[in-house]
């Protein structure tokens, strides 16, 4: 039998610019995005070397990481001169900008997709390390550092040695209730959060494929929480359907040719994985976490882990300092933690159905006293089509906050953060000690796992919830 | 090329770089004051421990999470020589190399090694010698060698792309 090639290996093969013993291989580039945080220096550094942006139809910048999401001025003077910076640079280096107002802006996860710039078979790298997020379409997608970023912007390739590639299989088809975000949490709580290093991921199964392009993004988007530099699912119809007549995607003629491209990249049959991993997905609960990193994780109907469960000395140190950190006792059931605050947002889940799921749960309910909720869109266009369906009356009539687009309160950087000591049920894709704001404790769920925390004050089964479909 | 150490230890491992540098100060552009955020969220006092000559000895997967290169470049400017790690994150390990600053895997190193200890690394015959005692790594290639000594990524790509101009030989002499 021939040994097939897998869908890495097809992008992997088709972008290879040069090849030598003993060297990394460097690889083109298809698309190139930028947000404010990580391009400065990149910039600045082509301008002290008298260099060119070599591609700047192949780059695409957004605002996101500072912007705030309550209209007005930006307080912050920093925040100000790194997006007047981004403004200055795509102007210099003549590079494509959706800045904050264009109507096109957003997190640079979220945009990418919705323009239809990411595509199947594409390499996509981006200084932020969720450009796993792009895998989704079947592109080769992860996320570089502000040195691989100038280099990117010079010479439009990448040195990369290749990584190794593992089969994530999910079996079984996917319980109702339960979502793309909790089937993705599961598996780093399987795996680890060291346990994709130095492999991309590769999604397959059932459940993947009944997954909407969404749903894949969570997916994709959260493979470097299990460290894996980057996570694909082949494309097939859902992706083709998702992407047909989006901005930048092909028409006419061109797209019945990227569809015959486009198709040819699913795996082969009898492709050999470095490794396998098979995740039951029947077996999964709605997920909620209760440590410091993503892979500390329990399902909704479990309990806070005793740390002397653990024989590792080190897994046990680690548990420890996680409950010391998040204030919790060991044993303690989940549906007992009560919140404050409540994040529906981020690169991980503000897409349009993520926020649809959301709304049912709040539907005709309120946030419960004490607890501030906060929905912020993905983007511009999110934010529109949300407003179009009628879902931000449904969230103001129950008591959320409907806030403008941006990465918000993921990552502590913008006005939106937790005060110290503040616990928090998010949908974003961290839950690393202070990542949300200094001291605050977070707790990583679904959008509907979020939503039902935001009524009842405290984590509950969404499945056990009246959840009512949202009035069109 | 061969470097030496003194041993600064981070002992646990999954050390994600939201602890390693906050978000809050992401927007900082001038390296002199990123250094006094690195390890803001882990323990400060680390900082108190950094001199001009510190081999960073830290835990398995270490560098997790946000590609933020704000870390590398902190830990390069507050006098980290090189890193020595049970392993290392993907994005923060290529982010050190591209800096220049070298980091290498010795599982038995960061075992032998205490705060303190003298820790020496030579690239070329890979060994780490702890307190004396040494501990064979994977040679490191002489790609790497060569983006080490040009002071990492951005100086070796400009010297490739200036190649006519012979600014810099890559390839050349070391040390």
């Amino acid at each position: 039998m021939t040994v097939g090639k897998s869908l890495f290996e097809k992008i992997w093969d088709a972008h290879v610019v040069h090849e030598a013993k003993g060297e990394p291989t460097l690889l083109y580039v298809d698309l190139h995005l930028v947000h404010e945080v990580t391009s400065p220096q990149a910039f600045d550094g082509l301008r002290l070397a008298g260099r060119a942006v070599r591609r700047p139809d192949l780059t695409v910048a957004t605002m996101d990481h500072n912007v705030p999401t309550l209209p007005g001025p930006i307080e912050d003077p920093l925040a100000r001169a790194q997006l007047d910076a981004l403004r200055r640079n795509c102007e210099e280096f003549d590079v494509r900008l959706y800045a904050t107002g264009s109507g096109r802006e957003g997190i640079v996860h979220v945009i990418g997709p919705e323009l239809g710039l990411t595509q199947p078979g594409m390499t996509i790298v981006c200084g932020d390390s969720h450009t796993s997020t792009h895998g989704a379409f079947g592109a080769l997608a992860f996320g570089v550092g502000t040195s691989e970023v100038e280099h990117v912007l010079a010479a439009q390739t990448l040195p990369l040695v290749k990584p190794e590639q593992t089969l994530v299989r999910f079996d079984g088809s996917l319980p109702p209730g339960l979502t793309p975000k909790d089937v993705v949490l599961g598996m780093i709580g399987q795996v680890g959060v060291a346990g994709g290093v130095g492999h991309v991921f590769e999604y397959a199964g059932e459940a993947i494929r009944g997954f909407s392009m969404e749903g894949r993004m969570t997916l994709c988007n959260m493979s470097i929480e299990a460290g894996a530099r980057a996570g694909m699912v082949a494309p097939d119809d859902t992706t083709f359907g998702y992407l047909e007549r989006r901005e930048f995607a092909p028409t006419g003629g061109e797209w019945e040719r990227a569809l015959d491209r486009w198709r040819a990249f699913a795996s082969d049959d009898g492709v050999r994985y470095d490794r396998e991993i098979v995740v039951d997905v029947e077996a999964l609960e709605p997920q909620v976490t209760w440590g410091t990193n993503p892979g500390m994780v329990a399902p909704v109907g479990g309990v806070v882990p005793d740390p002397a469960q653990y024989a590792d000395p080190d897994d046990r140190g680690a548990v420890e300092r996680a409950l010391a950190y998040m204030a919790l006792e060991p044993g303690t059931p989940i549906g007992e933690i009560r919140i404050d605050r409540v994040f529906i947002g981020s690169c991980t889940n503000a897409r349009i159905e993520d926020l649809r799921a959301a709304a049912a749960v709040a539907s005709g309910k309120r946030v419960a006293p004490g607890v501030t909720a906060l929905v912020v869109p993905g983007s511009a266009a999110v934010k529109r089509l949300a407003e179009e369906e009628g879902l931000d009356r449904v969230f103001v009539a129950a008591g959320f906050e409907w806030r403008n687009a941006g990465c918000s309160m993921c990552l502590g950087m913008n006005p939106d953060v937790l005060q110290p000591g503040e616990r928090c049920a998010s949908t974003s894709n961290r839950n690393f000690e202070g990542r949300q704001g200094r001291l605050g404790r977070t707790h990583l769920v679904s959008p509907a796992m979020a939503a039902a925390a935001a009524i009842a004050g405290h984590f509950v089964d969404v499945r056990e919830l009246d959840v009512e479909a949202v009035p069109a | 090329m061969s470097l030496e150490g003194r041993a600064v230890v981070i002992r646990q491992d999954d050390v994600d770089t939201d602890v390693l540098y906050p978000g809050a100060y992401l927007n900082v552009t001038d390296v002199a004051q990123m250094t006094q955020h690195l390890f803001e969220g882990l323990d400060p006092s680390l900082r108190d421990q950094l001199g001009g000559d510190t081999a960073l000895v830290v835990g398995a997967n270490f560098g997790a999470g946000s590609s933020r290169e704000h870390v590398p470049q902190a830990m390069a400017a507050s006098g980290i020589r090189f890193l020595v790690g049970r392993s290392f994150a993907r994005i923060f390990y290529r982010n050190c190399i591209n800096l220049g600053l070298p980091v290498v895997m010795s599982p038995e190193a960061v075992e032998a090694a205490s705060p303190g200890s003298t820790i020496s690394l030579d690239l070329e015959a890979g060994i780490v010698t702890v307190d004396g005692r040494p501990f064979r790594i994977n040679p490191v290639p002489a790609f790497l060698r060569e983006l080490f000594v040009a002071g990492g990524l951005v100086p070796w790509l400009r010297a490739r792309l200036d190649r006519s101009a012979t600014v810099v030989e890559i390839g050349g002499s070391e040390e």
